[in-house]
């Protein structure tokens, strides 16, 4: 399960290979195979208003042990039964809710790693961060001493080491690609967006691998830039932040908007790497990695609490995010079975309106559920959009808000 | 009648929650909302400041929290956010949140961005139970202190902090005796007036509310008018009940609710606060370890290589044989409301080990709408009559 860089330094250097179910979630509904998981999910007495994620893994899972193997039919090979089940406590309850009731068909072990989530003024209290910190890299020291009793070797703390730094490498590249993304025109939509962050979030490859395609990545799309190369065939009219997780199985529903010039330029603030933070003078690699995730959720803290917004990230960060890549529109996309994704985004969208004066549309949906999102709907929508997206781009030039 | 006053005033307190916290302000005394279990209460009744805890209201609409809020979380907090935004909460000096919840946590921000009370504390309560979570929950309860004393302009000592953990123990012994009423077969007092009683005692500072507790448990032994007998004896579980129409619509079948497992319930009020010599770490360890919410993950033996699903669940739901046994309940309602995925992802889990119990049980999933309960009528009162007929 995604943990945003905690774990999965430490799995890779121990050599344990990693799956996670809810980009098996995505494919599943890119493949049009959810349904079916979801029903089985729904059988077991899973309700249905849960995140689509777990409930594709769910029933997968129930699935593969009633049949004794992968089931036929799942897309891509499916997934392998766990020897480990790694839950995280980061920003949602699924992600540790989940794996627990996951116990109903395995018997693989659990561990669930904790990050801290402080309010903005509790965050910023003296000694607060710190605390934080240390508790993170305490329970990234407790993880360890059970991986090894579980593996039966010990952890090679060099090849920690050397992990951690192209952990961070990789996202160094991988932000530093999308910083070009602010260039008129933008250079990269959103749809490579999502299908190049999986190697960053899910961290199944070597990071050092990793952090080269990225290099790769940045250079191409700066030499987009210097050569004032968009993203998309038609001209770029309007540029757009797009709030939270896509609606997988319907992703050409962009390719649409593309066509009408609509340019996707930044998309969930969760899906980003942190911004560059200096580590070098942390020798312990647990502190490092501590820092660094820790940074990845707070980082925006003091800012926020200038500007006196106290929701610090999954909001705050959209109120830079849209002025600093001049968006002229936001489309907001709540999940019936995703609270985390959904529960600001009603406050985001009055905080940009109030701020920056930009509006948003909401499209509601689902990351998995077929049945919720209505494609055709949607898109009877843009044409009114792009009138409001005009009219307050105006106000923004009264404003003197810069674009 | 002048031998029910105890339980008049519960229920007055219960259908109009502020109008005691409004005396207490005129008073001069700070009050201070809360929302959820997690708050630590003793805290803020050592700094004479009264903690009230923040609840719903099935009866209003919810329109104003739309705005902020959208529909597709817990209906409970929409409700209480939406009370708030319409200023019934005006009376309170300021406000505590916790990671109770997701959906707790972003709301804490909400409510601390579009309310900006006067005073505004978020404890980061973490999710595990382990010594390094324990020790990070004591850590955050001294940042609680510290704001807490600067809004209240003096210094916490530990002994007036030992002193109100004494006297919120008090009050959670006298609920549990209060929930001993319920064991008899008819109960003593039903699950509505029960649940009165939680309500109101969540309103008042905590020797005003044993004060209370004392007398309607005193009415209660005394009286001769309680619930009748009834076939079913039911267990509920789940998330927040804080109205009790829902209670009545069951109580007005054939069942008596004889104990719950709920957070305006026993859940809340069943562990007591250790002594310890520094007693930030008995309620580090109460709220964190002792208080048992699905929120907080735990698991039988978390070194073990392999798990073994029955022990974890005796080791999470083991107190629930505990209270079917002594409160020889037949039955088990399982309730959550429309979205609390933590509930949600609890309730095959509790069934699997219902079923191990032979104890049967009912699930049902509604929105915190008086609407909402004519058909939830009819799937208990099937229910029933399969405990009734022993087919189970
Ligand atoms: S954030 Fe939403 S989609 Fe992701 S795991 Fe949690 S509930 Fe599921
Ligand atoms: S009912 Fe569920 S979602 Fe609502 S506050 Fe309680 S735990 Fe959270």
């Amino acid at each position: 399960m995604v943990n945003w860089w905690q774990g999965d330094p430490i799995l890779k250097a121990m050599d344990v290979a990693t799956v996670y179910p809810e980009d098996y979630g995505a494919v599943c509904a890119a493949f049009g195979a959810a349904q079916a998981y979801l029903e089985g999910a729904e059988a077991d007495g899973f309700p249905a208003h849960m995140c689509g994620y777990a409930r594709n893994c769910l029933g997968y899972t129930a699935r593969m042990i009633e049949l004794g193997e992968i089931p036929p039919e799942a897309p891509m090979g499916g997934m392998p039964q766990p020897s480990l089940l790694l839950a995280s406590g980061a920003l949602c309850d699924a992600r540790y809710k989940w794996f627990q009731a996951l116990g109903r068909y395995l018997d693989a072990p659990l561990w669930v790693l904790e990050l801290p989530h402080p309010g903005v003024k509790e965050g910023l209290m003296e000694g607060a961060g710190e605390g934080n910190i240390y508790f993170i890299a305490q329970q990234l020291r407790e993880f360890i001493s059970f991986l090894e009793k579980l593996l039966g070797r010990r952890m090679d703390w060099g090849r920690l080491d050397e992990t951690v730094d192209s952990t961070m490498e990789m996202n160094r590249w991988w932000h530093r690609a999308n910083e070009l993304r602010r260039a008129r025109p933008c250079p990269m939509h959103s749809r490579d967006f999502w299908s190049s962050m999986p190697a960053s979030l899910y961290m199944a490859n070597d990071p050092g691998e990793t952090a080269g395609l990225y290099r790769q990545m940045y250079d191409e799309i700066k030499s987009r830039v210097d050569n004032k190369i968009g993203a998309l065939k038609a001209p770029e009219r309007y540029r757009l932040a797009f709030l939270e997780l896509p609606p997988w199985h319907s992703l050409d529903f962009f390719n649409q908007l593309a066509e009408r010039g609509w340019n996707f330029v930044i998309e969930s603030w969760a899906y980003h790497p942190p911004r560059p933070l200096d580590l070098d003078r942390v020798s312990d690699p647990l502190e490092r990695l501590a820092r660094y995730s820790y940074h990845w959720l707070t980082g925006y803290y003091p800012k926020a609490n200038q500007a006196e917004e106290w929701w610090g990230y999954f909001a705050y960060p959209y109120l830079e995010y849209v002025r600093d890549y001049q968006c002229d529109g936001v489309v907001l996309h709540p999940l019936l079975s995703c609270r985390t994704a959904t529960n600001h985004l009603m406050m985001v969208r009055d905080r940009l309106m109030k701020k920056l004066k930009v509006p948003s549309l909401v499209i509601e949906g689902d990351i998995v559920d077929l049945k919720l999102f209505d494609p055709a709907r949607a898109l009877s929508q843009a044409e009114a959009f792009e009138e409001t997206m005009d009219h307050y781009k105006k106000l923004r030039k009264e404003a003197g808000l810069g674009w | 009648m002048a031998q029910d006053r105890g339980m008049d005033r519960a229920k007055a307190i219960y259908q109009d929650r502020s109008q005691r916290a409004g005396e207490l302000k005129a008073q001069g005394k700070q009050v201070i909302g809360y929302l959820c279990a997690y708050p630590v209460l003793e805290m803020m009744t050592a700094l004479d400041l009264v903690p009230f805890r923040i609840l719903g209201d099935m009866t209003e609409p919810i329109s104003r929290a739309d705005a902020c809020l959208p529909t597709v979380v817990c209906p409970f907090i929409r409700s209480a956010l939406d009370l708030a935004l319409k200023d019934r909460y005006q009376f309170l000096d300021g406000v505590v949140m916790a990671h109770s919840c997701d959906v707790a946590e972003k709301t804490a921000h909400i409510w601390h961005s579009y309310l900006r009370p006067p005073y505004f504390h978020f404890i980061d309560t973490p999710h595990t139970t382990g010594d390094s979570a324990v020790k990070q929950h004591k850590r955050l309860l001294k940042d609680f202190q510290k704001t807490l004393e600067q809004l209240a302009g003096r210094q916490l000592s530990q002994e007036r902090l030992k002193e109100a953990v004494k006297a919120h123990n008090q009050q959670r012994a006298l609920v549990r005796e209060l929930y001993g009423l319920r064991k008899p077969d008819p109960p003593l007092i039903s699950g509505v007036e029960s649940l009165e009683v939680m309500v109101s005692l969540m309103s008042l500072p905590v020797d005003e509310g044993s004060r209370l507790l004392k007398q309607v448990i005193t009415e209660v032994r005394q009286r001769n008018s309680g619930p009748p007998k009834k076939p079913a004896r039911l267990l509920i579980w789940g998330s927040i009940i804080d109205n009790s129409s829902l209670i009545q619509m069951i109580e007005g079948l054939s069942a008596n609710l004889v104990m719950d497992d709920t957070c305006v319930g026993s859940r809340f009020y069943w562990p007591d606060v250790a002594a310890t010599e520094d007693p930030l770490d008995g309620l580090a360890h109460r709220y964190l370890v002792a208080l048992k919410c699905p929120r907080t993950f735990r698991q039988a033996d978390p070194n073990k290589a392999s798990k073994d699903y029955q022990a974890d669940l005796e080791y999470r739901f083991g107190y629930l044989m505990e209270y079917a046994k002594e409160w020889r309940v037949n039955g088990v309602i399982l309730q959550s409301l429309r979205y609390c995925d933590i509930h949600g992802y609890e309730v095959p889990q509790v069934k699997d080990y219902l079923n191990s119990l032979g104890l049967p049980a009912i699930y049902l999933e509604y929105d915190y709408s008086q609407a909402a309960l004519a058909p939830l009528r009819t799937r208990v009162q099937a229910f029933l009559e399969i405990i009734g007929q022993g087919n189970f």
